[in-house]
């Protein structure tokens, strides 16, 4: 396995964002919600190795599907 | 005749309250958007996989308004669920705004600050039920009257700003509109649930407080546009919700994990570490009520080779779309370990349930400390003998359960 296979970008769209939070509830340090209405706000857009389980499952529970991650 | 011009009448019997009607993997096959007949005798499309369940659930050409609420067909006589609600031309306003409002107030983080809350009501709840347990003389105790109903209950309270001791009171209400087998007297459940809110809203007007009733007080007399019943009728089904939802899914995710025992004591082993997993199969299999999500076509629409016309009720199977054999491997069994992470189970889309995050924090403390602290649980009776109730919600009215 290369290393490069470990460096991901996450991108969100806070157009199509419903403000569910699942991104933040499930991994708080590299999504959060904004406090007024809720939108997702991306804190890490390159996180860690060890955090791609979490980014990649809040991606998948997005009810919007407002998040992606570019491997 | 095929499937489709038998128009099968929902709910569909099903043999206990973890397993679905069969016919639900016929339809996903060869109709995967049926005409059916709703239990009050109307024409509806029933659709089943998957992919279209979600696809109409992100459709913005689907709503719960319709253009001639009178001609709209029904889908059952319950105060929830039954037919259409909202004004067809305000809708989508009514609804950003709706959000706008609740979506603060169950955000994650305020989700994440309440946890330690519902990790000390957990923690009582299961001392409680093993002093009961010590007491009494078969060391059967009831895990739904222990804790399954108590504690979403106890927090929506907090969140909501209404008094837990009327619990007894608004949980009958509840029951009783959520009811499919009582006719009218389920909609007196909910003139009486709104009598009771007005009196619950009038005192936050005197005196607020740090809650969403409040809020939403507040919000109403800011806001020409907001209705002040939709308001009334906004705070009783975010009450209702607290009653009618996770209750039922603590209780569901109880019978999964006791009656698949490997898994049960795999999350024995490692409750941290297996929680969220576990929860969210729960979410994926666990299928409360026999029907499923109602919208009414608000254009004609093409879909999955069939045309929808404009007004056509629409049910959509959350349980069928989540037991897709074309998403998920082995669909019914019941695997926190699967490959397949998505589920409908919060609903998908600009309706995704408000209240998932809530939810999900709930059952993730309840299944992690009821591992650690009861890990020899087990049920007494067997599945097929526990009373399902005749709810729109479904679920058990008791959790005989002993160690």
């Amino acid at each position: 396995m290369s290393v490069e296979e470990d460096v991901v970008k996450v991108i969100v769209d806070q157009d199509r964002c419903v403000g569910s939070g699942q991104c933040a509830l499930t991994a708080d340090d590299v999504f959060d919600q904004r406090d007024d209405d809720g939108t997702v706000v991306l804190l890490d857009a390159a996180p860690p190795a060890e955090r791609l389980a979490d980014v990649r499952q809040a991606a998948v529970m997005c009810p919007a599907l407002a998040i992606t991650v570019e491997e | 005749m095929s499937i489709a011009a038998e128009r099968p009448q929902l709910p569909f019997a099903r043999p206990n309250v973890l397993d679905l009607a069969p016919l639900y993997d016929v339809l996903r096959r060869e109709a995967p958007i049926a005409r059916v007949t709703t239990p009050t005798g109307d024409p509806a499309w029933l659709v089943t996989r998957y992919e279209e369940v979600r696809d109409l659930l992100g459709d913005k050409r689907f709503g719960r308004s319709h253009p001639e609420p009178d001609k709209a067909a029904r889908l059952s006589t319950a105060a929830i669920l039954d037919g259409p609600t909202g004004n067809y031309e305000t809708e989508e306003a009514d609804h950003a705004r709706m959000r706008r409002l609740l979506t603060p107030a169950f955000s994650a983080k305020r989700m994440n600050l309440l946890s330690g809350y519902m990790h000390e009501l957990v923690d009582g709840y299961i001392d409680q039920l093993l002093a009961e347990h010590a007491a009494s003389p078969d060391g059967v105790v009831d895990l739904h009257a222990g804790l399954a109903f108590p504690l979403p209950v106890a927090v929506i309270c907090r969140l909501l700003g209404a008094p837990e001791s009327d619990r007894e009171y608004f949980s009958g209400l509840s029951e009783r509109m959520s009811n499919l087998a009582i006719g009218e007297d389920a909609h007196q459940a909910f003139a009486e649930f709104s009598q009771y809110m007005i009196g619950l809203v009038e005192a936050k007007r005197a005196q607020p407080g740090e809650d969403v009733i409040s809020d939403l007080v507040r919000a109403q007399s800011a806001d020409a546009e907001f209705d002040y019943f939709e308001m009334v009728k906004l705070c009783v089904g975010l009450l209702f919700a607290g009653h009618e939802t996770t209750v039922n899914r603590i209780g569901l995710g109880t019978l999964f994990l006791l009656t698949h025992r490997d898994q049960w004591d795999a999350l024995v082993a490692d409750p941290d570490g297996r929680v969220n997993a576990t929860v969210e199969e729960i979410m994926r299999l666990g299928a409360p009520g026999d029907l499923g999500l109602l919208r009414y076509a608000h254009v004609d629409v093409e879909v999955a080779g069939v045309t929808i016309q404009r007004g056509d009720a629409v049910v959509l199977s959350i349980n069928a779309a989540n037991r897709d054999a074309a998403v998920y491997s082995d669909a019914e069994a019941f695997n926190p370990d699967r490959p397949e992470r998505a589920h409908l189970g919060f609903g998908h889309g600009g309706h995704f349930c408000i209240g998932a995050s809530l939810a999900r924090t709930e059952l993730r403390v309840v299944f992690a400390a009821l591992a650690r602290r009861v890990p020899g649980l087990r049920l007494v009776k067997r599945v097929e003998d526990l009373e399902v109730r005749t709810t729109i919600t479904g679920g058990v009215t008791e959790l005989p359960v002993t160690w």
